[in-house]
C-alpha cells in the first residue's frame, strides 16, 4: 500500500508536507522521510493541541471586561484565527480545520452581540478538536454550537404557532442537507450524479424535506447556565461571562415542535422528545451514501486536487464508509485517504493537475516556512478580504455559507472551461485580486504586516547564496515545482542585489524578500500539484 | 451636486431616523434637484450613442413584503396578521406611500408604500424614474398552481433547486443552475462587442466574480471601487531593484503549457494592459455627484460610484455599449430581519438614488438603466422574527429611459393561502425572468430577432416586452 511507504526524495517529502499542513520544513522533510507516510500521519494524529483559541485570546488579555466595550469587538477574532494557522504547533490539525471550514462554513461577519471573538473561538475548536475524530459527532457539535446556531439560525429557532401562523426557520435543515452532508443530488459511490433514464440527474429532498426536518431544530438557544453576570458602572446591563459562546446549545422542550418529522424516508413520531429527534435525524443524514463521496470529494479539492478521478474519489469515499475497523466517519481515514492515494502521489498531469493554492494558504505557508513573530504576542492582523487592498480572502470570513468559492465553479471562458474541468479557487481571481495579491505581499513578506514580521532566521546564512537560497524556497515553497528556466530568472534578478556574506541584515533581507516575492507570484507556484 | 441626496447614515442615525416620521427630509432635496436637473440635463446630454444596463444584485434573497409593503387599511392588515412582529405599523409608512402617476387598480386594490428607509426610492419613483416589477422570478414556462403541483415535470418544467441560494443565484444571472458559465448579461456583452474600441470594458463587475457578466466571448473585466489596481512590485519595488520588478512581470505573465498556470498568465497580462488604460481614463473623469460615504459603510454606493467613473470616461475608453454588475451581501435574513434589512435597504437607498443622479450629471441619465436582482423573494410567513427562501420577488427598474412611476405585472394577493403562492406565501412567480430580462435587453439594441439566443426560453412565454423602459 502507498501509505505504507516512506517519500523517496526530499521533493516527494515536501510534496506531502505541503497538502497534510501548511509547511515543510526540513525537520518535517526528515521525520517524514524516516517514518514514512503512514508513521508520519499517526504521529500527527496523535500529537497533542496547541493553545486553543479561547485559551489565546484569554492569555493575551481579550477577556478583559473594559469600559470601551472590548466584549462586542470582532476583531481580536481575526488575530485569534491567525494565530491558530500561523503559529499554533498542530499544524496538521490546523490545516485540517481549515479544511473542515470551508464545509462546514461559519462566517465571522454577521456574528454579532456579546464576545464575537470567543464564539468564533468556540467555533473553531469544535473543528479543531474534532478534526481526527468521527464525522458524526462532528456533525453534532456543529449543529449545537452556538456560532452555527446564530449564523444559521439554529439559535433561537421557535417551533410552528399555528395561531399566528409562525413556522419554524428553515435555514439549518437545508443547508445541513445541501452543504453538510448529501448535496443536491444522488451520488454514485465515486461521486458521479446518478441519472435517470433521461439523463437528468435525482434531486436528494425537495422543498418539503427540508419544511419536516425544520422541525427537529426547533427549541434551541444559548446554554447560559454556568453563565456569571458583572455589573459595570458604563452600563445599564450586566456583562455575562464566556461560557456561553463555548457549551452547545441547549434545549427548551417547550419551544420544540411535538410535530411529526417525515423527511427523506425517516419518520420521527409526534411528540418525541427533542434530543432524540435530533439523534434520529443525524443517524439518518450520516448514513446517508451520499455523504463519503460528497465530502470526500471536496477534502481532495481543498487538500491535493480540483478535478480527482472518480476512482480517487471512491476509494476516500470508501474509508468514509468503513476505516478498515467497521467505523464509519473516521475522518483520519478520510485524511490518509486523500493524502496517500495513488494518484495523489502519482506524477501531476501536466496540463490540469492540481489547484490553484489559495491566497490564506499562500501566505500561512510563506510565515511558518521563513519564521514570523508578533512582537506585540497580538498578532493583530485583521479582515484580509478586500481584495484590492490586501489578501482577497480571510480565514472564517467567507461572505455566506457558501464558501469562497464552489467546488463546481468554473472560470468562464477559460481552456479549463473547454477541458470540462472545475477550478473552485478560481472564484477569486481576477483583474483586482491577482494585483491587489502582489500589492500585499510587497509589504507583508518584506517589512510585515503591521506586528507581524518575517524573522527570516534561518535563511540569513544563505542570503548571498542565491543559487542555494532559490533551491532552498523551491523544495520548502513549491516542493520543487518551479522549472530550472523559472530558477534561472529568479536567480538572476536577485543576484543582482549583490549581496555578500559581509552584507548587513537589512541588505540581507531585502533579498530574501525579492526571492519570496518572485517566487510566491510564479504561476508555478500558485498551482500546487 | 448632490451631497444631501446621499448623505452616509451611521446605523444609529438610521436606526433613529426609521423610528421617527421626518424621513422623507433626507429625499426632499432629490425631489427639487429632480425638478431642475431634467432641464439641465436635456442640455448636458451628449446625445452620443452610449448605453449601459446596471444590475444590481441583492444577495441573500431580498425580502420583498417588507420593501414593498401594503398601505391600504385592508391588505395592510392582513399583511399584519400573517408577518406578526415582522409587519412594520401602518404609521411608519405614511411617508413612502408610493403614487402611481396614473391611476393603477392592483390585485385587491392593494396600495403599496416603500420600506421606511427607501425615502429616496419613493422620490424616483413618484418623479417617474423608477418602475416597479411585481412578481418576477425563475419559470422555464408560465405555471399556475397546480401545473406547480404536477408531477408531469415533463409537461410542466420547474427551474433546478427552486429556494437553494447559490442556485437560484445562478438562475436569475445566467438562467441555469451552478455551474453555468454563461450570464445573460456577458450574451449581450457578446452581441455589444463590436461596438467598443477596447472590447474588455463590455462587461464589467465592480463586485467579485459574477456569471451575469460572462458571455461566449465577452470576458468579465473586474474593477476595485478605487479603480484598476496596479501591479505595484512591478512598476517600483522601494527596498529592491528594477531587475527584480522586470523579472516579477515576465514570470507573472510567461505563458505555460498547464491549463491554470497559464489562465493565471492570461489574467495578469489582462489586469496590466487594462489598468493603464482605464485609470488614465478615470483621471480625466469628474464627476461632483457626492456618494459622500465612509469608504467601506456603503460596499453598493462604492461600487456603483466606479461605475458612474467608467461611465464618464466612455469617451475617452472608446465605450458605446456596457453591461455593469454591482451586488451588495447579507440579505439572507432569517432572524433580526428588521434591523438587518432597515440597514441594506437604506444603502440601495442611498447608493441607487446617487448613482441616478450621477447619471444625470453625466448627461446619460436616459443612456442608463438600473435594475434590480436577487436570489429570490422570501416567505410571506415570519419564523419570529425573520423569514425564509422564497420565489418570485419584486424589483426596481430606474433611470431616465424608464417609464416609471407605474407597477408592471400582478401584484400577488397578500395571503399564504391564495393560488399565487406554493406555501408560507412563497409567490408563484407571474412574470419570467426571461420577461424581464428581455425588455431590458430589447431597450439595450437587441433586436427580436436574437432574443432567443440571449433568453433560451423567452419563446414560452406570451409577452416579450414589458414596456417598463
Amino acid at each position: 500500500m502507498a501509505s505504507d511507504r516512506a517519500p523517496a526524495s526530499d521533493t516527494e517529502a515536501a510534496r506531502f508536507l505541503l497538502r497534510a499542513k501548511f509547511s515543510a520544513t526540513s525537520a518535517d522533510i526528515a521525520d517524514l522521510r524516516r517514518l514514512g507516510y503512514r508513521g508520519w500521519l499517526a504521529q500527527q494524529f496523535a500529537a497533542p493541541r496547541g493553545q486553543t483559541g479561547a485559551e489565546w485570546l484569554d492569555a493575551a488579555g481579550y477577556g478583559a471586561i473594559t469600559e470601551d466595550g472590548r466584549y462586542f469587538w470582532p476583531q481580536f477574532g481575526d488575530h485569534m484565527i491567525w494565530n491558530q494557522l500561523l503559529a499554533q504547533p498542530d499544524e496538521m490539525r490546523q490545516r485540517a480545520a481549515f479544511a473542515l471550514s470551508q464545509f462546514f462554513v461559519v462566517s465571522l461577519n454577521p456574528i454579532d452581540g456579546f464576545w464575537p471573538p470567543y464564539m468564533l473561538a468556540g467555533w473553531w475548536d469544535v473543528l479543531a478538536r474534532n478534526a481526527f475524530g468521527n464525522f458524526r459527532t462532528l456533525l453534532e457539535e456543529v449543529t449545537l454550537n452556538p456560532a452555527m446556531g446564530m449564523y444559521l439560525n439554529t439559535l433561537g429557532n421557535l417551533k410552528e404557532d399555528p395561531a399566528s401562523g409562525r413556522q419554524p426557520d428553515e435555514n439549518y435543515a437545508r443547508e445541513i442537507m445541501q452543504l453538510f452532508t448529501i448535496g443536491l443530488y444522488a451520488l454514485n459511490p465515486d461521486g458521479t450524479p446518478k441519472r435517470d433514464a433521461a439523463g437528468n440527474p435525482n434531486e436528494t429532498y425537495r422543498q418539503e424535506d427540508v419544511t419536516q426536518l425544520a422541525r427537529v431544530f426547533t427549541g434551541y438557544d444559548r446554554d447560559m447556565s454556568r453563565v456569571e453576570r458583572t455589573d459595570v458602572a458604563w452600563l445599564d446591563y450586566p456583562v455575562p461571562s464566556r461560557e456561553f459562546c463555548r457549551d452547545p446549545m441547549v434545549l427548551d422542550p417547550a419551544k420544540h415542535s411535538a410535530l411529526p418529522v417525515d423527511f427523506l424516508g425517516l419518520h420521527i413520531p409526534a411528540g418525541t422528545d427533542g434530543r432524540t429527534a435530533l439523534a434520529l435525524a443525524l443517524d439518518h443524514l450520516f448514513a446517508h451514501p451520499n455523504v463519503g463521496p460528497f465530502f470526500g470529494h471536496q477534502m481532495i479539492q481543498r487538500l491535493v486536487t480540483s478535478n480527482p478521478s472518480p476512482a480517487y474519489v471512491a476509494r476516500v469515499a470508501a474509508a468514509f464508509d468503513d476505516n478498515g475497523k467497521g467505523v464509519r466517519g473516521d475522518l483520519k481515514a478520510v485524511w490518509t485517504a486523500v493524502l496517500t492515494d495513488p494518484e495523489a502521489l502519482a506524477p501531476w498531469d501536466p496540463r490540469t493537475g492540481g489547484k490553484l493554492r489559495e491566497p490564506v494558504l499562500r501566505y500561512a505557508g510563506w510565515a511558518r516556512t521563513v519564521g514570523v513573530e508578533s512582537e506585540t504576542g497580538k498578532w493583530e492582523i485583521y479582515d484580509l478580504s478586500n481584495a484590492g487592498l490586501s489578501l482577497g480572502q480571510s480565514p472564517l470570513r467567507s461572505p455566506s455559507v457558501f464558501n469562497f468559492f464552489r467546488p463546481g465553479y468554473v472560470p468562464p471562458q477559460t481552456a479549463i472551461a473547454e477541458a470540462g474541468m472545475v477550478a473552485p479557487e478560481f472564484q477569486l481571481a481576477n483583474e483586482t485580486s491577482i494585483a491587489g495579491y502582489t500589492n500585499f505581499l510587497q509589504w507583508a513578506i518584506h517589512t510585515g504586516y503591521a506586528d507581524v514580521k518575517p524573522t527570516y532566521a534561518a535563511m540569513m546564512d544563505f542570503a548571498h547564496d542565491t543559487p542555494e537560497l532559490v533551491r532552498w524556497l523551491n523544495l520548502h515553497l513549491a516542493a520543487d515545482q518551479l522549472s530550472s528556466e523559472t530558477c534561472a530568472l529568479i536567480e538572476s534578478a536577485v543576484a543582482g542585489l549583490g549581496v555578500t556574506a559581509e552584507s548587513d541584515e537589512e541588505a540581507k533581507r531585502n533579498a530574501l524578500a525579492s526571492a519570496c516575492l518572485l517566487v510566491m507570484c510564479a504561476p508555478e507556484y500558485l498551482v500546487q500539484k | 451636486m448632490s451631497g444631501i441626496v446621499t448623505r452616509s447614515l451611521t446605523r444609529r442615525a438610521l436606526l433613529q431616523r426609521a423610528s421617527q416620521l421626518g424621513v422623507m427630509g433626507a429625499a426632499a432635496p432629490l425631489a427639487m434637484e429632480l425638478a431642475s436637473a431634467s432641464e439641465a440635463a436635456a442640455q448636458a446630454a451628449s446625445g452620443d450613442d452610449y448605453r449601459a444596463l446596471v444590475c444590481v444584485f441583492l444577495y441573500g434573497g431580498n425580502d420583498h413584503a417588507n420593501t414593498l409593503v401594503p398601505y391600504d387599511r385592508r391588505n395592510h392588515a392582513r399583511y399584519a396578521a400573517i408577518r406578526g412582529n415582522l409587519a412594520f405599523r401602518r404609521e411608519l409608512l405614511r411617508d413612502t406611500v408610493l403614487e402611481p402617476r396614473v391611476p393603477q387598480t392592483l390585485t385587491d386594490d392593494q396600495r403599496f408604500a416603500l420600506a421606511p428607509y427607501c425615502p429616496r426610492l419613493k422620490v424616483l419613483f413618484d418623479s417617474g424614474k423608477m418602475a416597479i416589477q411585481l412578481n418576477v422570478g425563475s419559470l422555464i414556462t408560465p405555471l399556475t398552481l397546480a401545473e406547480y403541483n404536477s408531477p408531469d415535470r415533463a409537461k410542466y418544467p420547474l427551474p433546478p433547486k427552486l429556494f437553494s441560494h447559490n442556485d437560484q443565484q445562478s438562475f436569475w444571472q445566467a438562467l441555469g443552475s451552478e455551474g453555468s458559465t454563461i450570464g445573460w448579461g456577458g450574451r449581450l456583452g457578446d452581441l455589444a462587442l463590436s461596438s467598443n474600441a477596447q472590447s474588455l470594458l463590455t462587461c464589467i463587475s465592480a463586485s467579485g466574480n459574477a456569471v451575469f457578466v460572462s458571455g461566449r466571448e465577452a470576458l468579465q473585466y473586474q474593477i476595485a471601487p478605487s479603480g484598476a489596481i496596479p501591479f505595484r512590485p512591478v512598476k517600483r519595488l522601494p527596498w529592491s531593484t528594477p531587475a527584480v520588478s522586470a523579472a516579477l512581470e515576465q514570470l507573472v505573465t510567461r505563458p505555460s503549457g498547464h491549463l491554470f498556470e497559464n489562465e493565471l498568465a492570461r489574467l495578469a497580462r489582462r489586469s496590466m494592459a487594462m489598468e493603464g488604460v482605464v485609470n488614465g481614463a478615470l483621471d480625466k473623469v469628474s464627476l461632483e455627484t457626492s456618494f459622500d460615504l465612509v469608504p467601506g459603510e456603503n460596499p453598493l454606493a462604492d461600487q456603483l460610484r466606479i461605475v458612474a467613473r467608467l461611465i464618464g470616461a466612455r469617451r475617452e475608453l472608446g465605450s458605446k455599449r456596457q453591461v455593469f454588475f454591482v451586488s451588495l451581501d447579507e440579505f439572507d435574513h432569517h432572524n433580526d430581519l428588521a434591523p438587518k434589512h432597515a440597514k441594506l435597504m437604506a444603502q440601495v437607498d442611498e447608493a441607487i438614488a446617487a448613482f441616478y443622479m450621477a447619471t444625470v450629471e453625466l448627461g446619460v441619465a436616459s443612456q442608463v438603466t438600473t435594475f434590480t436582482a436577487s436570489d429570490f423573494g422570501r416567505t410571506l410567513a415570519s419564523n419570529s422574527d425573520g423569514s425564509d427562501h422564497g420565489w418570485g420577488s419584486h424589483h426596481f427598474v430606474v433611470g431616465g429611459a424608464v417609464r416609471g412611476g407605474r407597477y408592471y405585472g400582478t401584484a400577488p394577493h397578500m395571503s399564504v393561502e391564495t393560488d399565487d403562492q406554493v406555501g408560507q406565501g412563497r409567490l408563484l412567480p407571474s412574470t419570467a425572468i426571461d420577461q424581464y430580462a428581455a425588455t431590458l435587453a430589447s431597450w439595450f439594441g437587441v433586436p427580436d430577432s436574437e432574443m432567443a439566443t440571449v433568453l433560451p426560453n423567452i419563446g414560452n412565454f406570451a409577452t416579450r416586452n414589458l414596456g417598463f423602459v
